[in-house]
């Protein structure tokens, strides 16, 4: 989130939204070639390297990020983020390390586009979108459910790493931690860039377009793997 | 959270038109810009008009013209013990090779290029290892030498066989202090060069 704060936010939003799109060469769900090639030659336990990775991964995955925006939007108290994000940690680690270890072969695009949604959802709630509902869900039990889907789409990329058995388990469990040192250096950025537009009065003010560009964001995001879900030969 | 997001909470028609915008205008990127430019899928002929289809597919082209004539070469000799030698192959930019070499005992090798006119301390090694064989595909990342280093660090003789194809225009032998040009000797001698 690197809104210019010259502009209006929202403004701003957009267009880290438009960077965010134009500046990914590869589709989320595919992971960089040199990466792969390394974990390839990678035989028995290697800590550090998967941290790292698992750390990129979440730092540059945008639709983790933009999932996290809108789950802290309305945050106010940090150790309300902590109680939300733990629970999102939680749900992404049970499935992240069920799915590797089992091998369960999900389709990488169809979880990339239910993780597209899951923004889409939590631009809805943030907009109040619930009230109008005869049913209240809750937001806790939404976040930990979502974690489960974006720990599968974890899982299904370090399936695509073509990992060896020697040292599986300490190679995900590396992953996995990295994956939460990746989203706590996000989050401490996108907490801060939100807390410092708070202290402005155009927060609440475009509270409500900022989560409607977040939506669109969302529908962007399943759109393009239900794209690629139905549009890419099944070979590649 | 819920007391300012109270205050704040929009109207249902509000709601309303805002999840309409989101999917519209995810509907209108989708359709203008993101499918056809990433899967070449333009049923509203927008990519077209824009100019944009397939453009970011152009990495996946699976062949590649090339402005040289296709070139193999068969190489057979033999190290003594202690004795190094180095076959390199003049490689433009990008120029695919494909190769074999094995060997009746073991090698230390080192596969390797230099950049054109730099020299040795701007050399760039990408496989080392002691093996009798190694085989692969090889993509010159710039244009100058390209190939490998080789020692024997046992005590008997060994013979090296090294089969290439691929796009290099000559073959230079290292040797000691001593460097030469080589003749590349084609698997098919006969075989005519296309006129390019």
């Amino acid at each position: 989130m690197t809104g210019n704060r010259q502009r209006p936010a929202r403004t701003g939003l957009l267009i880290s939204l438009v960077l965010l799109f134009v500046g990914s060469t590869a589709l989320a769900h595919s992971i960089a070639n040199d990466d792969a090639n390394f974990v390839l030659g990678v035989d028995g336990p290697a800590v550090l390297p998967f941290i790292y990775l698992g750390a990129k991964h979440m730092v540059t995955g945008y639709d983790h990020l933009l999932f996290l925006v809108g789950v802290i939007f309305f945050l106010y108290r940090p150790r309300h983020v902590v109680q939300y994000v733990t629970l999102f940690a939680l749900g992404h680690s049970i499935t992240l390390l069920t799915g590797v270890l089992a091998n369960w072969q999900v389709n990488a695009y169809l979880i990339d586009a239910v993780i597209g949604l899951s923004i889409v959802y939590k631009a809805f709630e943030n907009l109040g979108g619930f009230r109008i509902l005869p049913f209240q869900p809750d937001t806790r039990v939404a976040v930990f459910v979502f974690g489960l889907f974006h720990g599968l789409g974890l899982a299904t990329k370090l399936q695509e790493y073509e990992l060896a058995d020697n040292g599986l388990i300490t190679n995900i469990i590396s992953f996995n931690i990295g994956v939460e040192l990746g989203q706590i250096l996000a989050l401490s950025a996108i907490f801060i860039f939100l807390s410092a537009w708070r202290t402005s009065s155009s927060y609440l003010r475009h509270a409500f377009t900022t989560n409607t560009a977040l939506m669109t964001g969302g529908f962007l995001l399943a759109g393009y793997q239900l794209a690629a879900f139905f549009l890419m030969p099944s070979y590649l | 959270m819920n007391n300012d997001q109270a205050q704040q909470a929009p109207s249902p028609r509000a709601l309303f038109t805002a999840s309409l915008v989101a999917t519209g205008v995810a509907l209108v990127v989708l359709f203008g810009a993101i499918l056809p430019a990433e899967f070449g899928y333009d049923p509203f002929r927008i990519g077209q008009l824009l100019g944009i289809n397939g453009l970011s597919k152009g990495d996946e082209q699976p062949l590649e013209a090339q402005l040289l004539p296709h070139r193999s070469d068969v190489v057979e000799f033999y190290l003594e013990p202690f004795q190094s030698v180095e076959y390199k192959y003049t490689m433009d930019l990008n120029a695919p090779m494909v190769f074999s070499w094995n060997a009746d005992g073991e090698l230390y090798y080192d596969m390797h290029a230099e950049p054109a006119g730099l020299g040795v301390e701007y050399a760039e090694s990408f496989e080392q290892g002691t093996a009798v064989a190694r085989t692969g595909a090889y993509y010159a990342p710039f244009a100058g030498i390209h190939g490998w280093f080789w020692e024997n660090r046992s005590g008997r003789d060994i013979e090296v066989r090294l089969y290439t194809s691929g796009f290099y225009d000559h073959s230079t032998v290292f040797s000691g202090s001593v460097e030469y040009d080589r003749e590349i000797e084609p698997l098919i001698p006969d075989f005519p060069e296309p006129d390019l």
